[in-house]
């Protein structure tokens, strides 16, 4: 048995947060239908020459069935209804306004499903003057603060990551929702309506810092690697080209057993870093020493060294890092997906496990329409002519799986 | 709960083991409503020895850290070395529903309260352990940090500007993102416990989360690009500043994300088309992230001309995704988080007021609030002993005497 056995999903989603999110409840076993437009193409599909093989979509569209359906076209109103009818929870993510505008906002769906949860997740979120805008996470980062933050301090601006920052995040608290409000419902009979905006969820994550700005009255600066209670702390430079290892000494005992494994050099015992206070007051001098002993070492070697030491260290790892990290490898935390044009790829495992299931859901992403049919069959109860001239007047659009 | 609402976890108990690491798991499951106790040592967590700190003076109650990943719990103080503490907390977690953990490996079990001793005091308790690299695999023993989780997440590498030392992003998002899975198979586990009557052992571990909950796409990028014919793949390195390029002008920076034809086109319109952007070759994206350096001075010539409000409010309006980058004071004071109410003002009997930032989500039918501020240490001693395990007041003063509580 899966924990979400039963539970019946509707996505309506784009990009990465509500797809994200139907992964994972894919993945303990709810029955996820995405509902696809090849005319108006989830935008993951569109950043490569084939829609069915791109990486992020395929990562982000795991464990759930593909509905090819003509959202602007009239005959798709009746379908889509039968779909809310049978659906516990719907999630939405397109721009502010789109679900309206089809006639699928939650006053519309409750009256088909008074019980269904529904959930909207957008940029800004809703109620509010921004909350039509179109987003992405790295604009939402820029909007909430986090990335003001998310600087070295000698940068001329912050520029984060180019990795898509809150959307993962934002995406399992649409998870979380989802399932505290099925769980509710479970116990109560009640549905519900909840608006998410991911830029919250970027503020959450830096919420000391706005009570920094609210409670201290100031706008805090960005901070870089440095941290005022640990010394080494920081990115050293190792062996190779743009390799690096992260380390961080907290305490005067990990501090004696860091210098025991680089083999206790001389300066090692200056009075300058005799303490934490003065290891942090000399912090520049002191990262420079660490250095010249990181960048003779390759970073792996860097990091067993200190660890088995009992000193905090990790790669500042790439994707070749990652398929070699053993300790993934140990937990089978990258796994080998077959997808019928992708073909044999890699993708990270499920990150979390429960005594009493052996294993959750793990299946490849499916081609933009792959399940239309069967929906039709199995959940719609469609007549087999009927699919066919739906099929005809392009109100539905299905795929095979090609032949290998 | 005040004004008579409900959240949708009211009813569920969950007491909170985890320090400054897990304590965000316990804060996203008492914003739905449950009743969370954190439980401290008598010393007191070492959370809250976390900076930044009201007025910059470390205090326990003062840690802005703290403050915000532990309000809307209760908290007590038990030292779980002491037998009477063991008894105490079993009979704690005989009550509870939910227990959330991030201490190291085995160091539950070896004070006698592993799951298997807790499951025979509470068949239907759900067990959360949150650990740096999970309990098995040659890493286990492995010490994590903010900085270290966030390197080994692949996400470092990607931040910061290229050639110089990668940058750390603020907040502990690594820790935030094993909170974010602990609390799903919690909540996966109590839908499943309504069917099962049983609870669960749920193992999270920081170092597989942390890659999910930030950047999921380096291996399937990776291994997409490793394709017969494909050329080879391009190590995910800093390109921040050139895929979502940012921009000075006149009152702060913008970031611009043009993917496509279209929404360059629009943001070409959104400068007021001059000539030198129309250049064909501008249109494709790659082209673009090739010549970032040149296309920058270029467009700041464009972009410095306006605010940044009227190039997000242009964007909007042309159809090209612009984000101004806001202080945390402007994101504080902007118009969206007014009308959505997302600051709420609470007063903490040492720290004062403050206003916090709520939960990032609106339910129609069960609200989600902010109630009430991170706890003082020990502050509920009275309420749970006394008001729940029928200790008496002179119980108390043993209790802490002895080194209990």
């Amino acid at each position: 048995m899966l924990p979400l056995e039963n539970v019946r999903v509707l996505s309506f989603g784009t990009g990465g947060v509500v797809p994200d999110f139907g992964k994972i409840m894919g993945e303990l076993g709810a029955d996820v239908i995405k509902i696809e437009s090849r005319d108006n193409l989830d935008f993951m599909r569109t950043i490569g020459p084939d829609i069915n093989n791109i990486a992020g979509f395929n990562e982000a569209n795991r464990n759930k069935r593909s509905f090819g359906i003509n959202l602007k076209m009239e005959k798709s109103k009746g379908i889509i209804a039968q779909l809310i009818e049978w659906a516990d929870v719907l999630a939405e993510n397109f721009r502010g306004g789109v679900m309206e505008s089809l006639g699928l906002g939650y006053e519309a769906v409750r009256k088909i499903n008074p019980k269904i949860i529904y959930i909207s997740s957008q940029g800004f979120g809703g109620g509010g003057p921004y909350s039509n805008y179109q987003a992405y996470g790295p604009m939402l980062s820029g909007f909430s603060g986090l990335l003001s933050l998310w600087a070295q301090p000698d940068d001329p601006y912050p520029v984060g990551s180019n990795a898509p920052i809150p959307d993962h995040m934002a995406s399992k608290f649409v998870v979380v929702a989802a399932l505290a409000a099925l769980d509710y419902r479970r116990r109560t009979g009640k549905g519900q309506y909840i608006n998410l905006a991911q830029t919250e969820v970027a503020a959450n994550m830096v919420g000391e810092y706005y009570l920094d700005y609210t409670m201290n009255g100031r706008i805090p600066p960005p901070m870089g690697n440095r941290v005022p209670y640990a010394a080494p702390h920081g990115c050293y430079r190792c062996k190779g080209d743009d390799r690096w290892c992260a380390i961080s000494v907290f305490t005067d005992e990990e501090w004696q057993s860091f210098c025991r494994a680089i083999g206790n050099p001389a300066w090692c015992r200056s009075p300058k870093f005799a303490d934490l206070l003065s290891r942090v007051k000399n912090a520049d001098e002191l990262d420079r020493f660490v250095e010249e002993w990181t960048s003779a070492r390759e970073p792996l070697e860097v990091m067993e060294t200190l660890q088995a030491a009992g000193v905090p260290a990790g790669i500042v790892q790439r994707a070749p890092d990652s398929l070699a990290d053993p300790q993934l490898k140990a937990r089978g935390a990258v796994v080998e997906l077959d997808h019928p044009v992708a073909g044999k790829r890699l993708y990270p495992g499920i990150p979390y496990r429960l005594s009493g299931i052996s294993a959750l859901r793990s299946v490849r992403a499916p081609l933009l329409g792959e399940h239309t049919e069967e929906i039709c069959r199995k959940v719609l109860r469609m007549p087999e002519e009927e699919i066919e001239s739906l099929k005809a007047e392009g109100v539905l659009y299905c795929a095979s799986v090609p032949e290998r | 709960m005040q004004r008579g609402e409900q959240g949708a976890l009211t009813g569920y108990r969950v007491l909170d083991l985890a320090d400054s690491k897990g304590a965000f798991c316990a804060k996203i499951l008492a914003d739905l409503g449950a009743d969370v106790i954190k439980i401290e040592p008598p010393e007191g967590d070492p959370g809250r020895r976390m900076p930044p700190f009201l007025n910059d003076i470390p205090h326990p109650e003062r840690s802005l850290y703290f403050l915000h990943r532990n309000a809307n719990k209760r908290g007590i103080t038990l030292n779980l070395k002491t037998a009477q503490g063991k008894t105490i907390f079993k009979r704690l977690a005989g009550k509870a529903d939910v227990l959330v953990d991030n201490s190291p490996p085995g160091h539950l079990m070896n004070l006698g309260l592993g799951y298997s001793m807790l499951q025979a005091v509470n068949r239907a308790l759900i067990v959360a352990s949150i650990t740096e690299f999970g309990l098995s695999g040659p890493y286990r023993n492995y010490k994590g940090s903010n900085l270290v989780d966030f390197a080994l997440s692949g996400t470092l590498i990607t931040s910061g500007f290229p050639g110089k030392v990668p940058c750390m992003m603020p907040g502990s998002p690594a820790y935030d993102a094993a909170s974010l899975h602990a609390a799903i198979s919690i909540l996966a586990a109590i839908y499943m416990r309504g069917t099962t009557g049983q609870g669960q052992f749920c193992e999270v571990s920081v170092h597989e989360t942390s890659r999910l909950g930030l950047y999921p796409w380096i291996i399937p990028n990776y291994s997409y690009a490793l394709n017969p014919g494909a050329p080879p793949p391009t190590p995910e390195v800093r390109m921040g500043a050139s895929i979502y390029p940012i921009y000075p002008c006149k009152d702060g920076f913008i970031r611009v994300i043009a993917l496509t034809p279209r929404q360059w086109d629009a943001l070409v319109r959104v400068l007021g088309n001059p000539e030198v952007l129309k250049m064909p070759e501008w249109r494709d994206f790659l082209y673009r992230i090739g010549n970032a350096q040149d296309l920058y001075f270029l467009m700041i010539e464009f972009t410095q001309k306006y605010t940044m409000l009227e190039l997000f409010e242009a964007g909007n309006r042309e159809g090209v995704p612009i984000a101004p980058i806001l202080k945390v004071s402007d994101f504080y004071q902007s118009p969206q988080s007014k009308s959505r109410g997302f600051f709420v003002e609470l007063e903490h009997p040492v720290a004062g007021r403050g206003a916090y930032p709520g939960p990032p989500y609106k339910w129609s039918e069960t609200p989600a609030v902010m109630k009430c501020p991170a706890p003082c240490l020990g502050e509920h001693n009275e309420e749970i002993y006394c008001g729940e395990l029928g200790f008496t007041k002179e119980d108390l003063v043993a209790l802490r005497a002895g080194g209990v509580i």
